[in-house]
């Protein structure tokens, strides 16, 4: 490989002997087509026309005036298939097609990225399976329905803790077996080189987008950019832009679940260790033994025991922070940001959301927070309702 | 730190003394704590017994992204069933007491080495017997981070070598490999399956040429018949893993230990 994608100690290439050859593959052409113009020519139609970027950066007067901050949000949730996930999947299919594979296959968690997948396969005529938790697959029906109407096919996945940790075990045995003519069309910026810097190739456009939108609307540069984390694409592709930017800081919100003291949370960058799984080494909830842990919390997306090495790196050298909210929290600021915008955000961007409504409680009021809102709720609806939860 | 002294490593001891009597390898796999430990230990003290020719033993992890249904269930199982790394270093000192001799193989993923720290596991897994680590998701390419402590330990890496793998891949693999070539069979993951891959001749007859290593070939080799075949390509041995953890999980008793040791003796004899 040209490289082994290390961000400090985390990252590299961590897989067994007949994954090599692909990912050695992969790199090439990630290497080659990302400086390619008629690949990004094509890359960029398809993202104006079909996925329909930009996205609007939205000043959220109510919330500011409730809140006591200038909310900005970044509107992802309003990009084609609901969720920042179709500028990866787009990016990465296209790349799939320039390197003559025939057939994609996905992980899925809160079933956002599965989703995108199918929408690439549909458009590019390959072949789509995706790979999903039995778990995430109750908790996530509308959208496994999208997946079959799309034309993929969705693997329940039986075994560990059926979500999406067990879901990318499943897609990386598929890949194994099947390289020659599939692409592994990883959702998040983790795995193994090259995923976390391909995949944040293709998310980086959020915050190109963010940065000048927000210089144009608010006449500066944010004070904060806030996203969630789960694996973090979302937040790596907006954090990008703003990486040399002193000022702004940058705040990554983790899932905290039932509370980071119980064992239901998915907080990995507040309670991990050092581990190695899925190809990368990063932060890891585990065991002393080095057993991967069960994760919780009411956001799927977010529902992954490691996180994406650069952001254990961020962490480490002070380049974001990263806080976390409760299951709790983030169904707060779920209902206020419909009740008080109009806006159903997904319940993964419900925890950015509830950490901007901390924050903004302890700053003046004419600081400029910059939210990500990475996804829509309408796949959440059926789980909210459940939850008993009214509007 | 173990001391070195000058000697003939087990594996290489073994190998040549099969290879000077014209016979194949044969190297059963299970899984350590599975279904529990004195059923494990029974387990490898029949695949003793049976007079196999080195053992390949594994640490049961949650996330086995490597292996097939079979072992993903036992490690699950095992795991369920209470056990610990400390266990695995308990039952490798105990099946090291049962034979002296025996090469001793112990495949593993890299995050339960990481989190007993590298040179902890390496000195635990030497003081345990054991003589090579095969570490199922640490490509060359990052191995300079557990060879010198391997090393200094006196415990050999064992390498996979795929279909895919070039020439230029296995020179890279040989730096760092020791006991024998772990080839396997096909791009699958583990498990029982009457195919192998076509280009497999080519492949073992390309190794054979290109290293100085015993080959070993695994993933998916259930049966004399296809381990006649591996031989007839001009593998030096077959590693047995899920059949052995199926058969194990059908019979119970006394019976478990007849029908095991059928079938090793019919790997080890009928090449």
């Amino acid at each position: 490989m040209k490289s082994l994608g290390f961000f400090g100690e985390y990252g590299g290439v961590y897989v067994s002997e007949p994954l090599m050859p692909p990912l050695e593959e992969l790199e090439e052409a990630f290497l080659h087509y990302s400086q390619d113009k008629a690949f990004l020519t094509e890359l960029h139609d398809l993202l104006t026309h079909y996925a329909g970027r930009p996205t609007p950066l939205y000043h959220a007067r109510n919330l500011s005036e409730a809140w006591g901050a200038q909310i900005y949000l970044k509107r992802e949730d309003l990009l084609h298939g609901g969720a920042h996930k179709t500028n990866n999947a787009l990016g990465q299919a296209l790349l799939a097609k320039y390197m003559g594979k025939t057939r994609l296959i996905a992980e899925t968690g809160a079933g956002q990225h599965g989703v995108a997948t199918a929408m690439a396969g549909a458009l590019f005529g390959m072949p789509t399976e995706v790979y999903m938790g039995a778990v995430d697959i109750a908790r996530q029906q509308p959208n496994v329905y999208r997946m079959k109407l799309m034309g993929a096919t969705v693997h329940s996945v039986e075994t560990g803790s059926r979500t999406l940790k067990d879901a990318i075990n499943d897609a990386l045995r598929d890949w194994v077996a099947n390289s020659r003519n599939t692409h592994y069309l990883l959702g998040t910026v983790a795995g193994p080189h090259p995923f976390p810097t391909m995949v944040k190739f293709f998310q980086k456009v959020i915050g190109e987008e963010a940065r000048e939108q927000i210089q144009v609307r608010a006449g500066r540069l944010p004070d904060y950019v806030v996203a969630c984390v789960g694996g973090g694409s979302n937040a790596m592709g907006i954090f990008n832009a703003f990486l040399q930017d002193d000022p702004t800081q940058l705040i990554g919100v983790e899932p905290a679940g039932q509370g980071l003291e119980t064992e239901h949370h998915g907080a990995v960058l507040a309670k991990g260790s050092l581990g190695c799984l899925h190809g990368m080494k990063s932060l890891a909830l585990q065991t002393g033994d080095g057993q991967i842990l069960e994760t919780y919390s009411i956001a799927a997306g977010l529902d992954y025991p490691m996180v994406g090495p650069e952001h254990a790196h961020l962490q480490a050298i002070g380049g974001a922070r990263y806080e976390s909210v409760t299951d709790e929290e983030a169904l707060q600021a779920f209902g206020e940001l419909a009740r008080s915008e109009g806006i159903i955000p997904a319940l993964e961007s419900s925890h950015a959301l509830a950490y901007a409504k901390k924050l903004a409680q302890e700053v003046p009021k004419e600081t400029l927070i910059l939210v990500n809102l990475s996804g829509r709720g309408d796949k959440d609806l059926l789980q909210v309702m459940a939850l008993g939860e009214n509007a | 730190m173990t001391t070195t002294t000058p000697h003939l490593k087990r594996y290489q001891a073994r190998f040549s003394q099969w290879a000077a009597q014209g016979r194949k390898a044969f190297i059963p796999f299970t899984l350590l704590g599975w279904p529990d430990k004195a059923t494990s230990l029974e387990v490898v003290q029949t695949m003793i017994e049976s007079g196999v020719t080195a053992l390949e033993l594994g640490f049961p992890f949650s996330d086995p992204a490597s292996d097939g249904p079979v072992i993903q269930k036992a490690a699950m199982d095992a795991l369920e069933n209470g056990f610990t790394v400390q266990d695995g270093f308990d039952m490798l000192r105990e099946i090291r007491r049962m034979d002296a001799k025996i090469p001793i193989g112990l495949l593993v993923y890299y995050n339960i080495i990481l989190a007993q720290g590298i040179a902890p596991f390496f000195q635990a897994a030497a003081e345990a017997g054991v003589d090579a680590v095969l570490i199922a998701d640490l490509p060359p390419e990052c191995a300079d981070e557990v060879y010198p402590i391997a090393q200094a330990c006196d415990v050999e890496l064992i390498f996979i070598v795929s279909p895919l793998t070039s020439s230029a891949r296995l020179k890279t693999i040989e730096r760092y490999a020791g006991g024998f070539l772990y080839v396997v069979s096909r791009l699958g993951i583990t498990g029982t399956d009457e195919k192998t891959d076509t280009h497999l001749a080519d492949l073992i007859l390309r190794l054979k040429q290109e290293t100085r290593l015993p080959v070993c070939v695994g993933f998916g080799i259930s049966s004399p018949e296809q381990a006649a075949k591996m031989y007839q390509y001009g593998a030096d041995g077959v590693i047995t893993g899920s059949k052995i953890i199926q058969i194990v999980s059908e019979a119970t008793g006394v019976d478990r230990k007849i029908v095991l040791t059928s079938f090793l003796q019919r790997m080890l004899n009928d090449q």
